[in-house]
């Protein structure tokens, strides 16, 4: 046999041909290996080697398909590749051209979770010192959070049973899927523009790692750093522990906890107010009892001999303070009874005002009545009066002595009615209506 | 309201009472502490006993502008 004859002489392109053929043949495949030099090119395209112990793979992994990815590869990191195999002709070498990567022995979600609590823990971002406090009595709250989510209503909810005056501003965004994390970052920097906000919940509802994703995005994380308003993070169930939460001033397991997180203290706080004015109180009496007795002391020792009228002045001043403060407790005091009274009685007050002006009515329309019917029954005495005089007037002798009439009287004074009295030269005086006239009888008729 | 106002308001009243509790004063000064004392717990009691809640969500107008609008709550009037 003529080995020379038989022999199939390859050009290198040939062979090159029949390598990349061959590879072509594997299709897409699924290569397992660790990560080392992984270099991410200002491209964006991803270029390593997958390796074992044994051999080494080069991939590439190209901008397009790894723009999805959501955690960093590695080196080291133990990987799963989907992809194709390549030939690069001119240089002669091959790789995997990577398609789809994902972690080995923990999913790629988890793994990016913890990378980037990894890399944010480096930079201080869940400092304490960092963390403020929230304040004790928050006037106005901004939720950042779905408008149409349950979270939102809880809150609310929430608050109505604490009665808490609290007001509230919503930021709605969306709190999964693309572009929730910008959204939600987006309204943390909004409320920071506003100077009445006093306390942030940024917030929704339970669901699934995917669906909490958008909170333990960077962007989300870096605006809630950067937040010199006070926040709370409130994602999901108690079980569920997102990114936000460590970067938040305040965690709070639901979004009904952090409804009760912001709305807690009034009852504490009226307490610790009554109590304060209590001490209050007591420290100064007991203050004033202590002088009084210093007073008392310094005035009996007689080595100090302070004269009477310093005793007087300075007893007089005791005395001016004592009932300034006993002026002024009272004054508190009768305020805060006051207010009770006032409080308890208006609505009877109400009710009250009604009645009385309805009681003033009646009494204006008796009254009206009583005055008219005193002033009727006068109008009649007074004619009746009238009457009787004129009457009376009538009667009277004077009036007789004005119609002609005269009376006619003897010597010794007797009224004459009898002609028979007198005999003829007696002497009668007799009264007319105007002035009398001594008279001699004549004859008798 | 500002929560600022609210907050020192109690610190000063605190600090009026520890001042008070020394011991450590002339009378008028005393009185006049206690006094400055009974008109901050006034004030705070008022704040305390505030029962108005005013909820509203944000709109993003066209030009970018954000505008307030009532939100209501489940089983609330939208008009609340």
């Amino acid at each position: 046999m003529d080995l020379f004859a038989q022999r199939k002489i390859y050009s290198v392109y040939e062979i090159t041909a029949e390598i990349k053929q061959a590879l072509d043949k594997f299709g897409v495949l699924w290569v397992k290996g660790e990560i080392s030099n992984f270099k991410h090119h200002s491209s964006g395209h991803m270029y390593f080697s997958l390796k074992d112990d044994r051999a080494q793979l080069k991939a590439a992994f190209f901008r397009n398909n790894n723009l999805y990815l959501k955690f960093r590869p590695e080196d080291g990191l133990e990987v799963l590749a989907r992809g194709r195999l390549s030939l690069y002709e001119p240089r002669g070498d091959y790789q995997i051209i990577v398609e789809y990567l994902e972690p080995v022995g923990v999913g790629s979600l988890q793994l990016a979770f913890e990378q980037l609590k990894q890399k944010l823990r480096s930079e201080g971002l869940f400092e304490e010192e960092h963390k403020v406090r929230l304040p004790l009595l928050p006037g106005k709250v901004g939720v950042v959070t779905s408008p149409t989510g349950a979270a939102i209503q809880d809150m609310l909810r929430i608050l109505r049973r604490r009665n808490a005056s609290l007001d509230i501003l919503i930021y709605p965004a969306r709190v999964q899927g693309a572009g929730a994390a910008e959204e939600i970052a987006a309204g943390v920097k909004y409320f920071n523009t506003r100077n009445d906000i006093d306390v942030i919940i940024v917030g929704r509802g339970g669901g699934s790692m995917e669906d909490l994703w958008a909170f333990n995005e960077e962007v989300v994380a870096r605006a809630i750093y950067a937040s010199e308003i006070p926040l709370i993070s409130a994602v999901g169930h108690e079980v569920d522990f997102t990114i936000a939460d460590f970067v938040a001033d305040l965690r709070a397991p639901t979004p009904s906890a952090a409804a009760e997180m912001v709305s807690g203290a009034r009852e504490d706080l009226l307490a610790t107010v009554g109590s304060l004015s209590g001490r209050a109180l007591q420290a100064v009496r007991l203050l004033m009892e202590r002088r009084r007795s210093a007073l008392e002391r310094v005035a009996r020792n007689r080595a100090f001999n302070i004269a009477p009228n310093k005793v007087r002045e300075l007893q007089q001043r005791f005395d001016e303070a004592t009932s300034r403060m006993h002026q002024t407790t009272a004054r508190y005091l009768t305020a805060l009874r006051h207010r009770e009274r006032v409080l308890q009685l208006r609505l009877i007050k109400v009710d009250l005002r009604q009645t009385i002006a309805r009681h003033r009515e009646i009494l204006a329309g008796k009254r009206n009545r009583l005055q008219s019917s005193v002033q009727a029954w006068l109008k009649g005495r007074r004619s009746q009066l009238e009457v009787e005089a004129g009457r009376m007037n009538a009667l009277s002798p004077l009036s007789i002595l004005e119609r002609g009439y005269a009376i006619c009287r003897h010597e010794q004074g007797e009224i004459l009615r009898d002609a028979a009295r007198v005999v003829p030269g007696d002497r009668v005086a007799v009264t007319l209506a105007h002035g009398e006239i001594d008279c001699r009888v004549e004859r008798i008729k | 309201m500002k929560m600022k106002d609210f907050e020192s308001n109690l610190k000063t009243l605190e600090e009026i009472v520890s001042k008070l509790e020394s011991g450590d004063l002339t009378l008028d000064k005393a009185l006049e502490l206690f006094e400055e004392g009974v008109k901050i717990s006034r004030y705070c009691n008022a704040k305390l006993e505030e029962a108005e809640r005013k909820v509203a969500t944000l709109i993003k107008g066209a030009d970018g502008s954000m505008a307030e609008v009532p939100f209501a709550a489940e089983g609330e009037d939208a008009a609340k």
